[in-house]
Parts: C-alpha cells; sequence; structure tokens
C-alpha cells in the first residue's frame, strides 16, 4: 500500500512536469504550427537562471522567480529572433529551424557555462519528507503535484475567461480571420510563447528541486518525451497534451516500479513502444484537435 | 520561351524519359566531379573525406528517398543505420576476435567470419524486415505526427542498443569491425544508391507518393491509397539506409550507439534540408556542401588566428555552424539549395528538342455501359446539423445530371459522401452492384467514379503532364497506355504548351481544366464535378461547357454536375435535382424546374411569383458558399 502510494504521487509528480511541458509545446504549436524543439533549451535556460541568482546571492525564494522570468524571456527573445520570420512557413521549416535553435543554444551553454552539470542546491527543508497515517511522502513530488495543478488551472482560467485567453484560443483556429479583425497577431503569438515559458520555467523549478544540477541538456529529455505527450493525446489539442503527459509520465513510474530488473534498461523503449502502439489505434491521438477542413 | 516555336505534345514523354536520365546523369556526374576534385588537390586527406562524403550521400539520400517522396521528415533513420552498423560488424568480424570482445553473443550471430559482400544481403533483409515492422506503424500517421514517431523510433533502438549489452557492448565501444569502406565502395554505392532513389521517384511508386505528399485526399479520390504510397516509400528507404549504416560502421571500424544517434539524424536532416528534400539532386548537393563546410570550419574548432584575430577554442563549432547554416537556408532559400526540382534539364530543355519519338494520344474510350448510379436514403449530420437528410436519386450514365441549391444545401457534402471523403450516417449508394458508402476511398475510384474538388486539388509538385498521368494510371493502366491517355486529355484540354509546368505555377483557368483533364484520365463512367466553373469568366464557363458536352456525348459518361451558374447547368443538365437544407426538395427536367414553385422559393424566398422570378438573375459573381454544410 505504502509503495502504491509513494508511486502515484511519484506519477503525478512526473506527469505533472510533462504535462507542463507537453502544454506549452501544445499552446505554441496551436497557434503557430511550430513543433518547437527548442523547448526544452527554454527550460534549461531556466534553471540556469536559477543557478545564476542564487550565485549572486539571492535567497532562494527570489532565485525560482529569476528563474521563470529568465525563462519567459528566453522564450519571448526565441520567437522574435528566429520564429517570427517564418511566420506562415510549413510545419516541416518550423521544426527543423526549431531544431537549429535547439543546437545552437545547446552549443552556447556549453561554452558559456559549462558543459558538465553545475549544481543547485536548496535549502534541506525543501527536499525533506513528512509521514500521514505512517507512509512517508516527499515534500518536492507534494508540492509539485499543487504547483503543476495551480499552473494548469490558472492556465485553463486565462484560456477561457481572459480576452488574451480567447484571442489565443481563436488564433489557434484562425490567425488570418483574427488579424482581420483588428486584434494584433504579433502580441497573441508572444503572449503564447511568454506562457510556454512560464509553463517550461515552472518544469526547470520543479525538475530542479528534485535533481538538485543543472546541464546544458538537461531539458532535452523531458522535452523528448513532452513530444511524445502532445502527439499521444493528438498534436495540436490542448488538453490532449496534458491528458498525454500524465500518462507518459504514469507509464514511466510503472515501467520503473514493475519491471524486472532484467529489463530495466528497456525501460524507456518499452514505454515509448506502448505509446506508439496506442497511435496505431488512434492516429489522431487520445482528444484529437477539432479541425474543419472542407475539399 | 515565348519567341521560341512550341514543342510537339506527342513528344513530351520521349523528352521527359530522356530528361529524366539526364537528370540522373548530372546527379552523378557532380558527385564524381567533387570527388575527383579533393582526392587530386588534398591526396590522402582529400580522399578521407571524399570516403566520408560518399557513405554521407548514401545515408542522406535513402532518407531522402522516404521524407521527400512523402513530405514527412524522418529522425528515425539512425535506428535503421544503427542495425546495419552492428550486423554487418558482427558479421565479419574475426571469429577470435569476436570471442574476446563479445562472450556473450547469442550462438546463431557468432562466427560467421563473412566477407562484407556476402554481408551486405543478409545486412539489407534485416533491414528490409526492420522497416517493413516499422513502417506499418510510421505509415499510419502523417504530417508532423509521423515525424515525431520517427523521434521515439530511433529513441527507443538507441536504448535498445544501449541496454543489450552481451550482443552491442552497450554504451561502450563496440570495436574490431574490419575497416573496408574505401573510396571505390563508397563512392560505388553512393551511385548505385543515387540510380535507385532516381528510378523510385520517376517510378509508379514514386509518383503515387509524390501525389499523395502534395494532397492525402485527391490522391485517395484518384485511387491511391497513401499509406501505402509511404509504407513502400519507408521500406525501400529502410533497407537503403541500413545498407548506409553497415558501409558507415565499416568506415568507422569502432562505434557506439550515440554514434547513430540525435545529432548523426540532425546532421544527416540539416544535409537533406539544406540541398533540398524534394529531389535526389538536392540530397546530393547539401551533403557536399556541409561536409565542405564541417571540415573547414573543423580547423578552428581548437582555437585558430583568422586574419590575425586569435579565436579561442571553440567546443561544437560544427554542429553552431551547421545551425547557422540550416537557418539562413530557410530563411533565404526555403526550398534547399538545389530547389524544389532535379538538377539538370526539364522536358522542355534546349537540348531535347532534337528527340522526335512520338507517343500517339490513345483512342477515346468506348462507351460507358448502361449503369446508374443509385442514391437512396443518403444522410449526415455534423454535431447536430442535418447537413444530408435523406437524399435520394439517381445518376444513370449517358446522362448529365445537374445538383443545384442554395449555400449550405448539401450539396458538396453529398459528393464528399459518395467519394466516401465522409462517412455516411445512413442510406446508400449503390453502383455496379456495390455500396459506395460501404466501400474504400481509393475503392469508389477503382469502380470508375471520379470527382473534381470545389476548390482546387491539384499536385503542385508535379507537372501538368505528371498530375493526368498519375490520374491515368492510378486507374490501373500500364505506364505506356496512360501516357498516350495522358497526351490526349492535355490535347483535348490544350494543355499542351504547359505539359512541363508544375501545377502549382499554372493560371487559374489552366489549373481549372486540369482537374478536369486528370479525373476524364481516369476513364470514367460516373464523374462528379463539384462547381467545374467557379471563378471563371463567361467565355470560359461556355468553353467548358462544350467540352463536357462533347466528351459527355462520345463517351455515354453519366456525369454528377455541380455548380452555382445555373445558365450553366440548365444549359448542360438534361435533368436536374435540387436540394435545400439537406434535403432533395424536386427533381426533373430544367423547365420543369425553372417553373417549380418550391425551387423558386427555396433561391429566392416568398412573395414573388413565379413569373417574376427569373433563376437566370442569379449573380454568378457572388462568393461561393460561405456557409458551411
Amino acid at each position: 500500500m505504502e509503495l502504491f502510494i509513494q508511486q502515484t504521487v511519484n506519477a503525478i509528480s512526473l506527469g505533472g512536469v510533462y504535462a507542463m511541458l507537453a502544454l506549452g509545446l501544445a499552446i505554441v504549436f496551436s497557434i503557430v504550427r511550430l513543433i518547437n524543439f527548442a523547448h526544452g533549451e527554454i527550460m534549461t535556460f531556466g534553471a540556469y537562471g536559477i543557478f545564476l541568482a542564487l550565485a549572486f546571492g539571492l535567497p532562494p525564494a527570489a532565485a525560482l522567480l529569476f528563474g521563470l522570468a529568465a525563462a519567459v524571456v528566453m522564450a519571448l527573445a526565441m520567437e522574435r529572433t528566429a520564429f517570427r520570420a517564418m511566420r506562415g512557413a510549413d510545419v516541416v521549416s518550423l521544426l527543423i529551424t526549431s531544431f537549429a535553435v535547439s543546437e545552437i543554444l545547446k552549443v552556447l551553454f556549453q561554452n558559456g557555462i559549462s558543459p558538465r552539470p553545475v549544481p543547485i542546491t536548496f535549502p534541506p527543508a525543501w527536499s525533506g519528507a513528512y509521514e500521514v497515517g505512517g507512509i512517508t511522502i516527499g515534500v518536492v513530488p507534494t508540492v509539485s503535484i499543487m504547483v503543476t495543478f495551480t499552473a494548469l488551472m490558472g492556465l485553463s482560467f486565462i484560456l477561457r475567461r481572459t480576452v488574451a485567453g480567447m484571442a489565443m484560443r481563436a488564433a489557434a483556429e484562425d490567425i488570418e480571420m483574427l488579424r482581420l479583425l483588428g486584434i494584433r497577431a504579433n502580441r497573441v503569438v508572444a503572449v503564447s510563447f511568454a506562457l510556454s515559458g512560464l509553463l517550461a520555467g515552472i518544469a526547470a523549478v520543479i525538475w530542479t528541486a528534485q535533481r538538485g544540477s543543472v546541464d546544458p541538456l538537461m531539458g532535452f529529455f523531458p522535452v523528448l518525451k513532452a513530444f511524445i505527450a502532445t502527439v499521444l493525446g493528438g498534436l495540436g489539442s490542448l488538453g490532449g497534451a496534458v491528458l498525454g503527459g500524465f500518462v507518459v509520465g504514469m507509464l514511466e513510474v510503472l515501467a520503473q516500479a514493475f519491471l524486472p530488473d532484467s529489463l530495466a534498461p528497456y525501460r524507456d523503449a518499452i514505454v515509448l513502444a506502448a505509446v506508439i502502439a496506442a497511435l496505431l489505434m488512434r492516429p489522431d491521438g487520445l482528444l484529437p484537435a477539432a479541425s474543419a477542413h472542407r475539399s | 520561351m515565348s519567341e521560341q516555336p512550341a514543342l510537339a505534345l506527342q513528344t513530351h514523354p520521349a523528352r521527359l524519359r530522356a530528361a529524366n536520365w539526364a537528370r540522373t546523369a548530372c546527379c552523378m556526374g557532380l558527385l564524381i566531379l567533387v570527388v575527383a576534385a579533393l582526392t587530386l588537390i588534398f591526396g590522402r586527406a582529400g580522399e578521407r573525406i571524399a570516403v566520408q562524403m560518399c557513405v554521407n550521400v548514401s545515408a542522406v539520400v535513402a532518407l531522402g528517398l522516404f521524407c521527400g517522396n512523402t513530405g514527412i521528415v524522418s529522425f528515425g533513420h539512425g535506428s535503421f543505420m544503427t542495425i546495419g552498423a552492428y550486423l554487418s560488424g558482427i558479421l565479419t568480424m574475426p571469429a577470435g576476435l569476436q570471442r574476446t570482445a563479445l562472450p556473450q553473443l547469442p550462438g546463431f550471430l557468432a562466427g560467421h567470419e563473412l566477407s562484407i559482400w556476402t554481408a551486405f544481403p543478409v545486412v539489407a533483409a534485416a533491414g528490409l524486415t526492420f522497416a517493413a515492422i516499422t513502417g506499418s506503424a510510421v505509415a499510419r500517421l502523417a504530417g508532423a505526427s509521423a515525424t515525431i514517431a520517427t523521434l521515439g523510433l530511433l529513441i527507443i533502438t538507441h536504448g535498445v542498443a544501449v541496454g543489450a549489452r552481451e550482443i552491442t557492448r552497450g554504451s561502450q565501444t563496440f570495436f574490431g569491425v574490419p575497416r573496408v569502406t574505401d573510396l571505390a565502395m563508397a563512392l560505388g554505392a553512393a551511385l548505385v544508391f543515387i540510380l535507385i532513389a532516381r528510378l523510385f521517384r520517376e517510378s509508379r511508386n514514386g509518383l503515387f507518393a509524390r501525389a499523395a505528399r502534395d494532397d492525402p485526399d485527391a490522391a485517395a479520390a484518384l485511387g491511391i491509397n497513401p499509406r501505402r504510397t509511404r509504407f513502400i516509400a519507408w521500406c525501400l528507404s529502410g533497407t537503403l539506409a541500413t545498407v548506409a549504416g553497415a558501409l558507415y560502421g565499416h568506415m568507422l571500424g569502432a562505434f557506439s550507439p550515440a554514434s547513430f544517434y540525435l545529432s548523426l539524424a540532425f546532421a544527416h536532416v540539416a544535409m537533406m534540408i539544406v540541398g533540398g528534400m524534394a529531389s535526389v539532386g538536392g540530397a546530393v548537393t547539401g551533403v557536399m556542401a556541409v561536409t565542405l563546410l564541417q571540415d573547414t570550419v573543423r580547423q578552428f574548432e581548437g582555437g585558430a588566428e583568422v586574419f590575425g584575430i586569435a579565436v579561442p577554442e571553440v567546443f561544437g563549432l560544427t554542429t553552431v555552424s551547421l545551425g547557422l547554416a540550416i537557418l539562413l537556408i530557410i530563411w533565404l532559400r526555403p526550398q534547399g539549395l538545389a530547389g524544389r526540382l532535379e538538377l539538370g534539364p526539364g522536358a522542355d530543355a534546349k537540348l531535347l528538342r532534337g528527340i522526335k519519338e512520338t507517343t500517339e494520344p490513345a483512342p477515346v474510350p468506348d462507351r460507358a455501359a448502361a449503369a446508374e448510379l443509385k442514391i437512396e436514403n443518403l444522410s449526415k449530420s455534423f454535431a447536430g446539423v442535418k447537413a444530408v437528410l435523406d437524399a435520394s436519386f439517381e445518376v444513370p450514365t449517358g446522362r448529365i445530371t445537374g445538383l443545384i441549391g442554395p449555400n449550405g444545401a448539401g450539396k458538396s457534402t453529398l459528393v464528399n459522401l459518395l467519394s466516401r471523403q465522409y462517412h455516411a450516417d445512413a442510406g446508400k449508394a449503390i453502383y455496379a452492384n456495390t455500396d459506395l458508402t460501404k466501400t474504400t476511398r481509393e475503392g469508389v475510384a477503382r469502380l470508375g467514379v471520379s470527382r473534381s474538388f470545389q476548390n482546387l486539388r491539384l499536385f503542385p509538385g508535379l507537372t501538368a503532364y505528371e498530375n493526368v498521368l498519375v490520374g491515368a494510371m492510378a486507374k490501373g493502366h500500364s505506364r505506356a497506355h496512360s501516357q498516350a491517355i495522358a497526351i490526349r486529355e492535355l490535347g483535348d484540354f490544350e494543355l499542351g504548351k504547359l505539359a512541363a509546368t508544375t501545377a502549382g505555377a499554372l493560371p487559374y483557368g489552366a489549373r481549372k481544366r486540369l482537374e478536369v483533364a486528370r479525373s476524364f484520365a481516369q476513364d470514367p463512367s460516373i464523374l462528379m464535378l463539384d462547381e467545374p466553373a467557379a471563378g471563371m469568366n463567361p467565355t470560359e464557363t461556355d468553353d467548358l461547357a462544350d467540352r463536357l458536352q462533347r466528351a459527355g456525348a462520345a463517351r455515354g459518361l453519366g456525369v454528377l454536375l455541380i455548380d452555382h451558374d445555373l445558365r450553366f447547368v440548365n444549359r448542360l443538365s438534361n435533368w436536374i435535382v435540387v436540394m435545400n437544407r439537406g434535403q432533395v426538395i424536386a427533381q426533373g427536367t430544367p423547365e420543369e424546374i425553372r417553373s417549380d414553385p418550391a425551387v423558386i422559393e427555396a433561391y429566392i424566398g416568398r412573395g414573388r411569383t413565379a413569373a417574376e422570378a427569373k433563376l437566370k438573375t442569379q449573380d454568378p459573381s457572388k462568393p461561393m458558399e460561405g456557409v458551411k454544410p
């Protein structure tokens, strides 16, 4: 029972990180049709922001905020420098552009900061554990679950209830029409990148809090999982991205907890194969994005 | 071009065949030239670069065979290369070395000590098997989802290669692979790969794949199965990539799973994009440009002095230069260095003007046998909106049946139901003892029921000639007969001068005619034309009406003609069906329909008499189909 609850907490906490990353990818994809390979570098940059702020002696809470801001700034800078010039290009060109941006940023991190992991130390109280009814549960996973759900609910509120959010959902359907209505498309796109950067920043905070270090490749692998999650959920569908993130996180924790040791090296391969098998059943994903195309 | 005499359409197939061979020769010649220059100028160092370049050409041509013909970027070809390198390494390794390096190797793999030439067929067969298994998954997905799935495939293969310690030594270096990839072998392989890729690109399956790449719905309406085209391209491409992986392994001699992981996948995709994904020449150009760029940049990676300024040691300079090269290419020349078309002369090139071999146009097919498409109680709703409700009427051969109705009446939805674009909620559509609503999209076309689309759905990357050729071949005709049909239809629709122009570059009127010509090339018995005259001026409309009337009379076609231009429909149709709000509200001869009060009400509204309301006054220039069905 204890194992079950602990694994559930782990699964939700890991799934939450994937869900936030996947949601950030999906927001941007739904509006500008960009599958952002460089999303992982936004997350890495957020983590380096925390590292630098701590190194300059900022208190931990302020350092976290600085990290979030760094991620948002990175997302906006990326949109302005690399992707705005490409507005309206086809999906493949955008994908390759982001791949190039991602590779360049990784090299910049390696040369500018360090190719090896740099440590991020938070106060010990943050990484403790507590007991509920005789079951030990980590503080970080618990807090990360709370943060994830707050972030997801906040985002859902923004998308459904605010003008900027509705403009973004409208842009996802038809950005040209939005422009004709007199809404500044550039601003809507910038807001969507900022939101995706913010989500990547939150993911960076949770990820570094659990691992205690940051390296140039840190963001790349969770974002690979998030890609898979967005496709599993249905490319372009926001709800699908969140669902896909949680499913991938859960599968991963399940595989870690219950696969026999002899199969342990194949964990990622098995999880991915399961996802691809699911896609064969539903090629448009679990919650397909509504698409209205006519002959 | 205009002052030169127009080339005879009948010589187009022969000129195109010559042009295709010339283009293949151009690709090969370019590679041989650069390889020769490298080895002659730079000696041993140049030869090393040339070998690497040729292996990369093989790998990227294999990659481009899938990506270029299907439009799906694959990051998964590293999987094939991994399999090829490890399998060929194990099969050719000296047995003694193998016992010490891989003591736990499963028996069936151990101790073969094959020569590389006996290993290649085994490697290729393994690659084909793996491609067939993975292809059945990848081919089901399209666009960006497929790209991410191939990335997933790469991660899976990498994970398995790292995990399978007994076979691959895990993430440790796998050594002892005979270094047998020399310049002759690498160049030979690259040339053979170029030839295979060029032959595939122009073959029946290659044309079908490119048609489905440009417009999967239109391809399916012609009888092409887009999934099948992706599967075939994936299998051939994967097999070649596996062999390229073996060559790569035998070039390195020692490698680890990381050698075939993301950085290699990135490099190969980058080479393909820089050169131009749509053509074989692009793949070759891209590899050469990137290899030369990287080898130049590598000189500076360890720090150097440029024009007296000391450049510090930069780790990953080659990666950055590759990234910047991609960004610049995509911003400045999105189709790549080589552009959309193959390098070398097109069918209209001066060089090929001397070719006089002609192809006679195919004879007009026999009159279609008397048959009837019987639509019975067809219904379809979208989220509660009843787009088509209980529609029943007949479309017999030998008659032009007009289908009219106000915007949103459900006309296009009905055609989409008949062509299986949509799935009917209820009802049947019987033709030749088959219920169209129960067959596949491709099956409809094979029964002899063709369609055109309301908004143009051509294959913009193919030439006008190829568009029509694909239509004929998709019906199952042989290539020779399809060529003759294409010549006939292009001639009939006065598109002969534009035969070598890509469809995307044609003027609007020509594109409209081309789409109708493509449907005619299928020798259909029933032809559904969804607003063929939309956007045409009155002269063009009259011209199209004449052609349809002539063709209908000569071939005994059954035409289902949808249009907003009532004058056009009235002039052509022997029978008119009127729809409103999803229902058939009237049908009869044009005279009967013109005086039917229900029809007048649907078009003009209540409160006017039939005498005042002339259907002709309907303004043909008003915007088409503003309302969704």
